[in-house]
């Protein structure tokens, strides 16, 4: 778009022509878009950056979410199949009669919590600011 | 400019390592997740330590199907069986105390919160760990309610309780967490902790705050996995949520929920959730786990009315069509999850 013998000639100040400065709005405009766009995006939905599991009282681990995998875990009464995909994080599997853990589905924002009460595993999703300290349910 | 920097690395410090502890641990049947802010590492896994092993005990004492071993039921599950003889018994302390208080709270609701009805929970299936859905027996759940168990048929005479109604059995379900909250509150404050925040299966109590800022609340959506909603929860204040979707099982298409109507002895329908926020008082904890009872059992013209009988002035129901209405204290305090959400609010 901009002609490079211009653009080097703008370097002086003395010889900055009006061309650049419809350039320059352009820019800027697009950056704003693209600001505005990621602020959208990134930061008013909360994604979670990971997600920690734990089993009985203790922390069994931690993931990122940008990776696909999927985890087995031993529970109390068995094993669960918990998968990552895209951002988000589900019980795909549990051995538990009632299946609430695997009816709550998908979780992705930072917050978010799904517990398995009689395997006592849960997941909770950790992002850069945790909305709330504990969940009332 | 210096100091400009030196705040500024205080700060980023601060950041990579605050002086929270935090636990997680299973006991009544559902999870216990403590925060304590403001203490070091270890002495606050010590009393963390010390508050859920006091916990177990109690939940062990007070179960209201498992024994502690082998042929040696709960001390409830022994009341509850002399109960059903007509027999006296012996009992400690600490339990006379709560029997004192859950009739007196009991008598107060008219009887909507009512943790004499351990056998209409039984039929219904909600007294095992691992429950499943149930026959729905019409019979023997008329039969319950006309034998009318309540928890003025019991009788204190010193230490020793028996029932007038063989009909009586004792589920404190709807009354120990609260009970258990203001137990560890109180233990908390006793050890000179000034931060922390107790959450037993959704029933929370706040010590202080969380740093500079107070303990933050998120609400559990009855129908989605997010919060509906967050709160600031002040020191001393407690929340409690009565909810449809934590113990349930679907037939035929209909939902029947835990939380049992003790006039008609059938789940009730018609709500997904009711949260209770209640000021600081030494009976903060047992009140956000009792008071939302009757405002979940009683039908929409009557809930007003139901919160009246705790006092309760900051309250939420999400009924069963999903309509949610707020007491306009409470709407005041909501920060809700979803900037579009639809509500009432309570005048």
């Amino acid at each position: 778009m901009l002609n490079l013998r211009r653009y080097l000639k703008a370097l002086n100040p003395k010889l900055m022509t009006p061309y650049l400065f419809v350039g320059d709005c352009l820019v800027l405009l697009a950056s704003t878009l693209l600001v505005g766009y990621l602020f959208q995006t990134l930061w008013t939905n909360e994604h979670a950056a990971k997600v920690q599991i734990r089993l009985g009282d203790k922390i069994y681990a931690s993931y990122s979410l940008n990776q696909q995998r999927e985890i087995h875990i031993h529970g109390k009464l068995g094993d669960a199949v918990i998968s990552i995909a895209q951002g988000k994080v589900r019980f795909a599997k549990s051995p538990c009669t009632m299946q609430y853990c695997v009816h709550q589905g998908w979780l992705s924002q930072a917050g978010q919590a799904a517990i398995c009460l009689p395997n006592q595993i849960s997941l909770e999703l950790i992002g850069a600011a945790q909305p709330y300290d504990t969940l009332n349910y | 400019m210096r100091y400009l920097i030196i705040s500024l690395l205080l700060l980023l410090s601060s950041c990579f390592k605050e002086p929270l502890y935090h636990s997680q641990s299973y006991v009544f049947g559902t999870l216990v997740d403590i925060s304590i802010y403001g203490e070091t590492d270890a002495r606050a896994r010590l009393l963390s330590n010390q508050v859920l092993a006091d916990f177990q005990n109690l939940h062990n004492r007070l179960h209201a199907w498992q024994p502690i071993a082998a042929g040696q039921a709960s001390e409830l599950g022994q009341l509850n069986a002399a109960f059903a003889h007509g027999k006296p018994m012996l009992i400690s302390p600490d339990l006379a105390s709560m029997l004192v208080d859950a009739t007196k709270l009991s008598v107060q609701s008219n009887g909507l919160f009512n943790p004499a009805i351990g056998h209409l929970i039984g039929t219904w299936g909600f007294q095992r760990d691992e429950f499943s859905a149930v026959n729905i027996d019409a019979d023997k759940i008329s039969a319950l309610v006309k034998a009318q168990p309540s928890m003025s048929d019991i009788v204190l005479n010193g230490h020793a309780a028996y029932s007038n109604n063989p009909s009586v059995k004792l589920d404190l379900g709807g009354y120990a967490k609260g009970y258990a909250l203001d137990l560890a509150a109180q233990y908390l404050r006793k050890a000179q902790v000034k931060n922390a925040l107790i959450n037993i299966g959704g029933n929370i109590i706040a010590i202080g705050q969380h740093g500079d800022q107070p303990w933050r609340v998120g609400i559990q959506h009855p129908r989605a996995p997010t919060a509906i909603a967050t709160l600031d929860l002040p020191d001393g204040w407690a929340i409690g949520t009565s909810g449809d979707y934590q113990r349930y099982f679907m037939r035929d298409g209909q939902r029947y929920c835990h939380i049992i109507d003790p006039r008609s002895g059938y789940p009730a329908p018609h709500t997904q959730a009711v949260t209770v926020l209640v000021p600081p008082s030494v009976h903060a904890g047992v009140l956000s786990d009792v008071a939302s009872k009757p405002i979940f059992i009683e039908t929409a013209e009557n809930r007003s009315k139901a919160a009246q009988i705790f006092a309760i002035d900051h309250f939420m129901v999400v009924d069963a069509q999903s309509t949610i209405t707020v007491s306009k204290q409470l709407a005041k305090k909501l920060h809700w999850t979803d900037a579009h959400v639809k509500f009432a609010t309570l005048p």
